[in-house]
């Protein structure tokens, strides 16, 4: 014979267990569906918050030696214009210097060549002189045929060459 | 033709103290909290950090459901009720939705719901008195005016018994609106194949084919969503609400 209670009543015992039967679950979802999905989630959180730790970390490390290459590069750039500059400044005061050493010399050597040219001129004129008065003295004996005193003879010559060129 | 209506079968007594009766209610929600915790079980197993499974997905994806209904409604400082309105919830949507198992609800029995009611009760009643201490909580009677109090007391106390009536009302009237259509189905099924000279024929109840189905979608489904939501719901905005 199968029994039943009425459609609407309240049972104690069916409370007693409901309530029994409802903090089972409650504890047994908590240690079993609720508690491990929390903790996985929070780790995924965790491990989610440390990567970007890590890449902010990272992006500021990287700014960081961006900067310091950079400064380097702006430094690396001004060392060498300076020492661009310093060696043109260097070249041009080197040809300035031999410029000036090539001129002096040239000047040196232009004046050695017209002061041998003038020793040369006159020697030149000085010897051209003695052959024109014993060419003189040639052609007067032999237009005289006749032995002048040989110092008169030179001296006449003398003055007649030193007027003519005058 | 007589249609019996009952309560839950007693399915069989423990004889101590004058004789427990175990009724198919706790029978039934034994094998519901089995199978949760079968599924519990099943859904954790081998949860990773990286690369969900999709079983895990669906996992997370009913626990933040849980979890966000829980802390939009009552705030973050209640996090800690996300299981017990977990277990409430699951319990009371399975306890409902084994009618369509052929199982009688457990939620069509008045000491169900009301056993919830009652807890939900009680934690509003020590809530509020963490919240206000006990002076406070006495006080909060007289509120707004002294001569409220016994109207106040009236709906204190009607609330557990209007959460038990109203989630018993609704799946326990599935369940006799449910009988009684199959009773009129076979009645109507014996009314036209009854000139059919033969017994067999004549008992095929052909029309609780179908119709009953379309019923259940409402009385099950439909009522099993909205009665395992408002009762939790219920328990929230109470709780949340003793604590402010």
């Amino acid at each position: 014979m199968e029994k039943y209670l009425a459609f609407v009543t309240i049972d104690k015992w069916t409370l007693i267990f409901t309530w029994a039967n409802l903090l089972i679950l409650f504890l047994l979802m908590k240690k079993l569906f609720f508690k491990p999905i929390k903790n996985i989630l929070k780790q995924r959180e965790d491990e989610i918050n440390s990567l970007y730790d890590k890449a902010n970390s990272s992006s500021e490390k990287a700014e960081k030696l961006k900067q310091e290459y950079e400064n380097r590069l702006n430094e690396a750039a001004n060392e060498a214009n300076n020492i661009v500059g310093e060696a043109v400044k260097n070249a041009e005061a080197r040809k300035s210097a031999i410029i000036d050493d090539a001129k002096k010399e040239a000047k040196g050597i232009i004046d050695k060549a017209s002061r041998e040219i003038e020793q040369e001129k006159n020697a030149a004129v000085s010897e051209i002189k003695t052959d024109i008065s014993s060419l003189a003295v040639d052609i007067a004996k032999k237009v005289i045929e006749k032995d002048l005193k040989k110092e008169d003879h030179e001296k006449m010559i003398d003055d007649i060459i030193s007027k003519m060129g005058e | 033709m007589n249609i019996e209506v009952n309560g839950p079968k007693i399915v069989f007594t423990i004889p101590i103290f004058g004789g427990i009766n175990v009724t198919e209610t706790v029978v039934n929600s034994w094998y519901i909290m089995a199978f949760i915790v079968i599924m519990s079980i099943y859904l954790t197993h081998g949860l990773r950090v990286k690369k969900p499974s999709k079983k895990q997905v669906v996992a997370e994806k009913l626990y933040l459901m849980i979890h966000n209904l829980v802390t939009d409604v009552m705030g973050k400082k209640f996090e800690n009720f996300v299981p017990y309105i977990g277990a409430l919830f699951t319990l009371s949507i399975l306890g409902s939705l084994s009618s369509l198992l052929g199982m009688r609800p457990l939620t069509a029995d008045l000491s169900t719901t009301l056993g919830w009611a009652l807890i939900t009760f009680m934690m509003v009643q020590i809530t509020n008195i963490r919240t206000n201490g006990f002076l406070g909580y006495l006080k909060s009677f007289t509120q707004p005016v002294a001569l409220l109090t016994p109207l106040n007391l009236i709906s204190e106390v009607a609330n557990p018994i209007s959460m038990a009536f109203r989630h018993f009302g609704n799946v326990a009237s599935g369940v006799v609106i449910t009988s009684l259509v199959y009773s009129a189905l076979a009645a109507l099924s014996n009314f036209v194949l009854g000139f059919i000279p033969n017994d067999f024929i004549k008992s095929i109840p052909i029309f609780q084919v179908g119709l009953p189905a379309i019923l259940s979608i409402y009385f099950d489904l439909f009522t099993s969503f909205l009665q395992a939501y408002i009762i939790s719901m219920l328990t929230m905005v109470f709780v949340s609400s003793a604590a402010e």
